[in-house]
């Protein structure tokens, strides 16, 4: 069992900080950084590490939406509509993380989140949305004001069972291994559902509140949580989180997708090399 | 989409807001308490409580957004809603129980 001295804890709250400010970025939530530092560097097992990753994955999402609130960014009802599927996933995947060994599921996770970013990369130049703006949104559609363009960007929500699909192994993975999800969830629902990047990530960070705590809550019920880590890291993601949203709304689309993919890229080499030991 | 539409969902995400802030302001108050009482070695039984507290504070908050969103869809009759967001706390009450197996003391 680690034991989290002062010192420890402001490690992990720096930690939690740099996280918390690529995940408000990305929409990712800062699991996917988290995870391996707290494993690699700290030395916590595998399930301790997802365990306080996933508390920080809750704080990051509430606050990062709290935040967002008002900017009609979050698609609330294209939101709610796939917690079904992520919280499934999560529920299932919190159980399956007590009974199996992760490591063909990091292996697995290493290769999609590389195809993820190549997808990425390839859709660079496509914006996925209707600039008509008197475009009917449909049922699950939504509207915004995009900032740098100056535009109202709306659009209508395609392929809903890709959506889904991605939504419950976003949620599923995000059990297992203590991330987000959203690494999964934004890039298909940019890539197949025609939901813009910005609209993505922000109702992604949304979901995975309650994604994680499908989850999180299987790890504290097994006794998995250290909570002395779980404050520092916390308070880490939501002093680094406040950072990251002002630079969100400013960072241009293509930069963020370039980012986005490199940070696949790594998470990819962590998983398998995990997976490998 | 007419205006009292996005009136109601500009309503609803304001609510939500609160709720998010509520919670994070919340945990984040308990976390910062509980772990200057840990180091200081003070009050060390009320600090692991204030810990505790924190973590399901964190946890309690994005239920109660679904609830809070499930009581709005109910007020506004759309049922396709409230059966989205039922099957969500449904889902989120059986990883409460699947806790409870691998835990009773929780």
């Amino acid at each position: 069992m680690t034991i989290v001295t002062p010192g420890l804890a402001s490690v992990i709250f720096a930690a939690g900080a740099v996280a918390g400010a690529f995940g408000a970025l990305l929409g990712i939530g800062g699991g996917v950084f988290l995870v391996p530092f707290l494993t690699l560097a700290v030395g916590f097992p595998i399930t301790s590490a997802a365990a306080i990753s996933l508390t920080t994955v809750i704080a990051t999402s509430s606050s990062v939406s709290a935040g967002r609130t008002g900017q009609h960014l979050i698609n609330l009802r294209l939101g709610m509509a796939l917690e079904v599927a992520t919280a499934a996933g999560s529920l299932l995947g919190g159980v399956t993380a007590q009974i199996l060994a992760p490591s063909t599921l990091e292996r697995l996770f290493g290769i999609v989140s590389a195809a993820v970013a190549v997808i990425m990369l390839s859709r660079l130049q496509r914006r996925n949305v209707i600039l008509d703006s008197s475009v009917d949104p449909g049922p699950l559609g939504g509207r915004y004001y995009e900032e740098e363009s100056g535009t109202m960007v709306v659009y209508r929500v395609k392929h809903l069972p890709i959506g889904l699909l991605a939504s419950f192994v976003a949620g599923n993975v995000s059990s297992l291994v203590g991330i987000g999800g959203g690494v999964i969830k934004v890039p298909a629902l940019t890539a197949w559902c025609g939901v813009p990047l910005r609209a993505a990530a922000a109702t992604s960070a949304f979901m995975i509140g309650v994604t994680a705590t499908a989850g999180a809550v299987i790890y504290y019920g097994h006794g998995q949580l250290n909570v002395l880590a779980a404050g520092a890291a916390v308070l880490g993601v939501m002093a680094g989180s406040s950072l990251g949203i002002p630079l969100s709304t400013r960072t241009p689309v293509r930069s963020l997708k370039l980012l986005m993919a490199l940070v696949l890229f790594a998470v990819s080499g962590l998983m398998l090399v995990r997976a490998a030991r | 989409v007419t205006d009292a539409d996005v009136r109601q969902v500009a309503q609803l995400e304001r609510v939500l807001g609160r709720v998010l802030r509520t919670g994070v302001v919340g945990s984040a108050v308990a976390f910062a308490v509980g772990l200057l009482l840990a180091f200081a070695n003070i009050e060390v039984s009320f600090s692991a409580f204030l810990l505790r507290a924190g973590v399901l504070v964190l946890m309690a908050t994005p239920v109660l957004r679904v609830v809070v969103s499930m009581v709005n869809y109910l007020v506004i009759r759309d049922w396709t809603f409230v059966a989205l967001t039922t099957i969500v706390l449904l889902e989120l009450g059986a990883s409460v129980a699947a806790a409870l197996l691998f835990n009773e003391r929780l």
